[in-house]
């Protein structure tokens, strides 16, 4: 503990030196490196080295070559939807762990989450071979009767990604809903209900209403996590499921444009940073919120 | 919530379910293929077999690749704990600059591995710093950082003053209310941190990829391995590392919900 208002010198030098350790873990290994890094946006390569001189030229080519604005837009896109789905898996599910009683509630919950710690790569494989020409989806809908042979349809393209990041990344949506759903004083519910509310009323005008800043949150986190994502789409996706992650990470490798590179996470800090923003704007409300 | 009407609690349920089992299955896929054959999706139940656990010890790579990640993750877990726990208690109770030092160490959680990993390549080759486990180490660290960091916080915030107060009351030293009060009520946020901040190391893949030398940890490894598809002894190692993954969920959940709680709430 600090030892508060306490003037002696040598004390006050051990309290400076302590304050200047305390900053310098974050701020050189974290701070340090995001400079460094929105600087190198500002440079440019020349034959495979990199030229200390400051450009825009990185964020003209941006906004300029019809290949980056496109796919940067798509992958918006694609997150969004992916969050879409996410939450109205996520919504239901959280829904009726919060009519659960007790123990149950929460070793469901614990169900539900846990597979969140298992290995994310092992998780995509796992999903690539389940969506895969032979997979056990095409053979259950081929089984069921609903597809007459099996499909392309899932098979290394956007759709791929969108249900292989969905499913990754159900967990971290109900998680947010719930927490927010259990918020909800029981008593409100109960005045509804003595009000002569039907079910559906108290849902759609208790329920509901309280429980959006959870869904917020939970889908600026879905979000978030599905547009920082390179695993996946590389996994997944094929030739045709081009990701922004995908053009970023190879900026990085085979491209080798360090700068470029930067400058297009540039962009993706933008966008997550305004995701998040969002998130924390809408979930915040009403005191229910995480 | 109230008692809902049948036919909607029956939805909900099956949703639920859906929901489960889909969360499940790339879990179940390797499992069964651990101690059965699948080729082209039909499991062949007929054979059940633990030949690819066999085969899982005497893979070289993984195995390697295997104890490299341990060494990362207790070399992760020790650094962030100590730091995560010192930042913590610096920043206690403090208003000045806790804010912006908390967003700074929030900074790599926030946002997308790519950008931290990136950010952290760069950083590395400017201060000439090779890429080895070290910086393996370093990056997994950063990331974890926040976890820790916030798990101790909350716990020091629950805490009560009237126990510090009592301590020093009696007489006790600054050191020693830290060892004998303060340390003591941390210590079970502190191991349940250790436990989380381990199980994002062990898994950790983005920024690892970007940031790793020659020797790859294991989700790495897997990750290159993949492009050509699996070993059957791969299955084994998913169903051993999901074992494992249990029983780490229900040791964080002992260490990290006080036993008071979980009483109330059963």
């Amino acid at each position: 503990m600090s030892a508060a208002g306490s003037t002696h010198p040598a004390e006050r030098r051990l309290s400076l030196l302590v304050t200047v350790l305390a900053f310098a873990l974050p701020v050189i290994f974290v701070l340090v490196p995001l400079a460094i890094f929105l600087v190198y946006s500002f440079f440019s390569v020349d034959q495979g080295t990199i030229i200390y001189a400051p450009t825009l030229g990185n964020y003209v080519r941006f906004f300029t070559d019809p290949i980056f604005l496109p796919v940067f837009w798509n992958t918006i896109v694609l997150c969004v939807s992916v969050a879409v789905i996410c939450i109205l898996l996520a919504y239901p599910a959280a829904y009726f762990l919060t009519t659960l009683k007790g123990r149950w509630r929460y070793a469901l919950l614990m169900l539900l989450l846990v597979p969140l710690l298992m290995s994310y790569v092992i998780k995509i494989y796992a999903i690539r071979s389940i969506l895969g020409l032979n997979g056990f989806l095409n053979k259950a809908l081929v089984a069921v009767g609903i597809l007459d042979q099996p499909s392309t349809l899932f098979v290394f393209n956007m759709n791929a990604i969108l249900l292989t990041l969905s499913l990754l990344l159900i967990p971290f949506a109900i998680l947010p809903i719930f927490l927010s759903l259990e918020r909800i004083p029981q008593t409100l519910l109960r005045a509804s209900d003595d009000l002569g509310a039907s079910g559906w009323q108290t849902f759609l005008r208790i329920t509901l209403p309280l429980s959006l800043p959870g869904v917020a949150s939970a889908a600026s986190f879905v979000f978030v996590l599905a547009i920082g994502d390179f695993l996946t789409p590389q996994m997944v996706g094929g030739i045709s499921g081009f990701t922004f992650g995908r053009i970023l990470y190879s900026q990085f490798g085979t491209a080798y444009n360090w700068p470029f590179g930067a400058a297009l996470s540039v962009a993706l800090a933008i966008v997550v940073i305004c995701a998040i923003l969002i998130g924390e704007r809408f979930g915040r409300n009403r005191g229910t919120s995480l | 919530m109230s008692a809902l009407p049948r036919p909607s609690t029956i939805f909900l349920a099956a949703i639920t379910t859906l929901v489960a089992v889909l969360l499940y299955s790339p879990l179940f896929v390797p499992i069964v293929s651990s101690f059965f054959t699948i080729s082209h999706g039909n499991v062949d139940w007929s054979s059940p077999t633990l030949s690819t656990y066999v085969a899982l010890a005497e893979n070289h790579d993984i195995l390697t690749a295997l104890r490299t990640t341990l060494i990362v993750g207790v070399c992760t877990v020790v650094l962030s704990v100590v730091s995560g726990t010192l930042l913590a208690l610096y920043y206690h109770g403090r208003r000045s600059g806790r804010s912006i030092l908390q967003f700074i160490i929030f900074l790599p959680f926030l946002m997308p591995p790519i950008i931290s990993g990136l950010a952290l390549l760069i950083f590395f080759r400017e201060i000439h710093l090779e890429r080895s486990l070290l910086t393996v180490v370093i990056g997994h660290t950063v990331f974890v950082l926040a976890i820790v960091y916030r798990t101790v916080l909350m716990r020091l915030q629950s805490m009560s003053r009237t126990l510090v107060e009592a301590s020093y009351d009696l007489g006790a030293t600054g050191w020693q209310t830290f060892w004998r009060i303060i340390l003591p009520n941390l210590s079970s946020a502190m191991v349940g941190g250790a436990i989380l901040a381990f199980a994002l190391s062990f898994d950790e893949t983005m920024i690892t990829i970007l940031v790793t030398g020659t020797q790859s940890t294991l989700p790495v490894r897997l990750w290159a391995m993949m492009r050509l598809g699996f070993s059957p002894d791969i299955n084994a190692l998913v169903a051993l590392i999901l074992m494992f993954t249990v029983l780490l969920c229900v040791l964080a959940a002992r260490f990290l919900i006080p036993r008071q709680m979980a009483t109330e709430r059963t």
